[in-house]
């Protein structure tokens, strides 16, 4: 088994009358079970120009385990972290995360996201630029 | 105008042959905004029985297409009990004990009534959560006294 940890710290100075802190770290395990997660896709950057939706990772592990075609890696109950690289700019430009053609939400740039993915049938992990401006992007899912 | 960032590290010296580790930060601004920072959040501490499926951060026109973030966290220290997450009718994923999870949310309320709420399931003992919304704007329901 692997060792592979995530943490968060959520900070602010002024959005309540005290200071606001809240960190948590949690280490990538198998399912329901104290045993580390051994698999990953490694960390990949995608680049995109277009305002076309993008299968990151096809639900079921069965296809698009890579952009736009893919080739099949078994992937189920994942860890997946995910930024948008670009500048936050005049702020009117993100990338839509998805799932299933359904908006999850925006990462402008900069914003990033860690989430469990349990794919399964139509459950397609998937992102789409809102404008054409080169976007980069950065992603890694862990799994199981 | 609040300043809140949203730090995040990861780390392992053993999933690959090389040690992988990456850090980043994101301030948390409002959607269509150079930098100007959400000034509203809700935090909450919760225990989700089993067996229903319940409404945690319900869409509403206050909230809809802009930047929301959702950090969700499962206290529980058993590794096997766990909360489904759902968006639209859909489990976007599991939060087994001690897991976590941050995401942007644009309460998208485009599709059909409810679909951008979203939802939790508490499998196999109740689950307590902790969660927080850093949000735009908050639908108030007047008194119904007033």
């Amino acid at each position: 088994m692997a060792t592979t940890t995530a943490t968060i710290t959520l900070s602010s100075g002024d959005i309540a009358d005290n200071r606001f802190s809240v960190s948590n770290t949690s280490t990538l395990t198998n399912v329901g079970t104290d045993t580390g997660m051994t698999k990953t896709t490694g960390l990949s950057r995608l680049e995109l120009s277009a305002i076309t939706k993008i299968v990151l990772f096809g639900a079921g592990g069965s296809t698009d385990s890579t952009p736009g075609t893919g080739t099949g890696l078994a992937i189920n109950k994942g860890r997946f972290y995910i930024k948008n690289l670009n500048d936050r700019g005049d702020g009117t430009k993100f990338v839509k995360l998805m799932m299933d053609d359904f908006e999850i939400g925006r990462l402008y740039g900069g914003d990033w996201a860690f989430y469990p993915w349990d794919g399964g049938s139509g459950s397609d992990l998937e992102v789409k630029p809102s404008s054409t401006t080169d976007t980069t992007l950065e992603y890694i899912m862990f799994y199981e | 105008m609040a300043t809140t960032t949203a730090s995040f590290t990861l780390s392992s010296s053993d999933i690959l042959s090389q040690a992988i580790s990456l850090s980043t930060t994101a301030t948390l601004y409002k959607g269509g905004t150079t930098a100007t920072g959400l000034e509203q959040m809700n935090y909450h501490r919760a225990i989700i029985p089993t067996g229903t499926s319940f409404d945690l951060i319900e869409e509403s026109d206050a909230l809809k297409d802009n930047s929301n973030y959702v950090y969700i966290i499962n206290k529980n220290t058993a590794a096997a009990d766990y909360v489904t997450i759902s968006i639209n009718e859909e489990v976007i994923g599991s939060l087994y004990g001690g897991d976590w999870m941050f995401i942007p949310w644009s309460c998208d309320l485009s599709a059909a009534a409810n679909d951008s709420t979203i939802e939790i399931q508490a499998f196999t003992a109740p689950n307590t959560i902790e969660y927080a919304l850093f949000h735009v704007g908050e639908t108030l329901v007047t008194s119904a006294d007033s």
